[in-house]
């Protein structure tokens, strides 16, 4: 029977971190094969979100009344929690680094910086959603709010959902069941994380830094 | 990643770091992943750290930039609107490409990204079109 070798020349053990043994019958990780299909799957997702705010934007004096847009929306807050979210991106590929070099300490240092600037994230916009509830502004209050509550919402969600995610890496390392060899489980965190980051970057300029009507 | 494939007889077994068997029968072929870099992680073309922190400079400049520029009042609207999401498309390019590695990981990945992107883009922009033109037509 023909078979077929895959080689990877200049390979040194000492230098190569060692993947937990898994099949594929593709060629490539699994795991980060995966996750890459979920993340081009979530582009369509956060897309179908936008595209409905730009659809609703500014409509709202047409068929709504309530608090808007320019009556609530504050650039200097979300611009600091933006930069929060932008820094975490740094902590994660420093976690990363580290983990590859098997540097667990600054590993667990770098993982939870990002978990508590996701979560000075996720504060921020606990804040501005319970002001802007103050304010008047509800779900069905009028366009602008049922599309901001959502999009912002959800994003708000897939944090929290790597605030946790990180959260369960570093106490993995805390234990020692997250070696080296074991550092595609923190790459395809990071990747979800950066995911998160850049449809932020979007959202940013989008919701609140385009100017209003 | 698979450039470096050749059939050849072999007990079938990984012959250990750096190799993967996999065996080209009628079966989809199953590589043994213990070669990593077989597997397309070309960690060694990573960035340093020290790249890491300066595209964090660069994308808090971008950013104070992208602030100043929502604060401008020229009357052009739309030429700060095009400014702003081409900043935006600039600081999403320097994440996926740097952070997310796929400068550097292996270009299936990025294909399967790319393709959600585009694949969003075309949707949404005919979804807006469509809808902008007819039924929010006020």
């Amino acid at each position: 029977m023909a078979q077929t070798v895959v080689t990877a020349p200049d390979t040194d053990p000492a230098v190569t971190h060692a993947a937990p043994a898994h099949q594929t019958n593709t060629g490539v990780s699994n795991n980060k094969l995966a996750i890459w299909v979920f993340l081009a799957s979530e582009s369509l997702f956060f897309g179908a979100f936008i595209s409905t705010y730009f659809l609703y934007r500014g409509r709202d004096a047409h068929f709504l009344k309530g608090p808007t847009p320019t009556d609530l929306l504050s650039v200097p807050f979300t611009s600091v929690t933006s930069f929060v979210l932008l820094m975490s991106s740094l902590t994660m590929v420093l976690a990363l680094a580290a983990i590859r070099r098997g540097d667990h300490r600054r590993f667990r240092i770098w993982i939870m910086a990002t978990a508590i600037f996701g979560m000075t994230f996720i504060s921020g916009q606990v804040f501005e959603f319970t002001e802007f509830y103050r304010e008047g502004l509800h779900l069905g209050t009028n366009l602008f709010g049922s599309t901001f509550f959502v999009l912002t919402g959800l994003h708000g969600a897939h944090v929290t959902i790597g605030i946790v995610w990180l959260l369960s890496l570093w106490g993995r390392s805390m234990q020692g069941r997250l070696g080296a060899e074991r550092s595609e489980a923190v790459e395809i965190a990071g990747l979800y994380w950066h995911f998160v980051d850049v449809v932020w970057i979007f959202i940013f300029t989008a919701v609140y830094l385009i100017p209003q009507h | 990643m698979n450039d470096q494939v050749s059939d050849v007889d072999t007990s079938g077994q990984s012959d250990g770091p750096g190799t993967a068997v996999a065996v080209a029968s009628d079966a989809p072929p199953v590589v043994a992943a213990d070669a990593h870099v077989a597997l397309g992680d070309a960690h060694d073309n990573h960035p340093t750290e020290r790249q890491y922190v300066l595209i964090a400079v660069v994308l808090v400049v971008i950013t104070s930039i992208e602030i100043a520029t929502s604060y401008l009042n020229t009357g052009h609207t739309n030429l700060i609107i095009v400014a702003l999401f081409l900043m935006a498309a600039i600081k999403f390019f320097l994440v996926a490409a740097w952070y997310m590695h796929m400068k550097t990981d292996q270009p299936f990945f990025r294909r399967i990204f790319v393709t959600g992107m585009v694949g969003a883009g075309i949707v949404y922009g005919i979804v807006m079109f469509v809808f902008s033109s007819t039924v929010l037509k006020t």
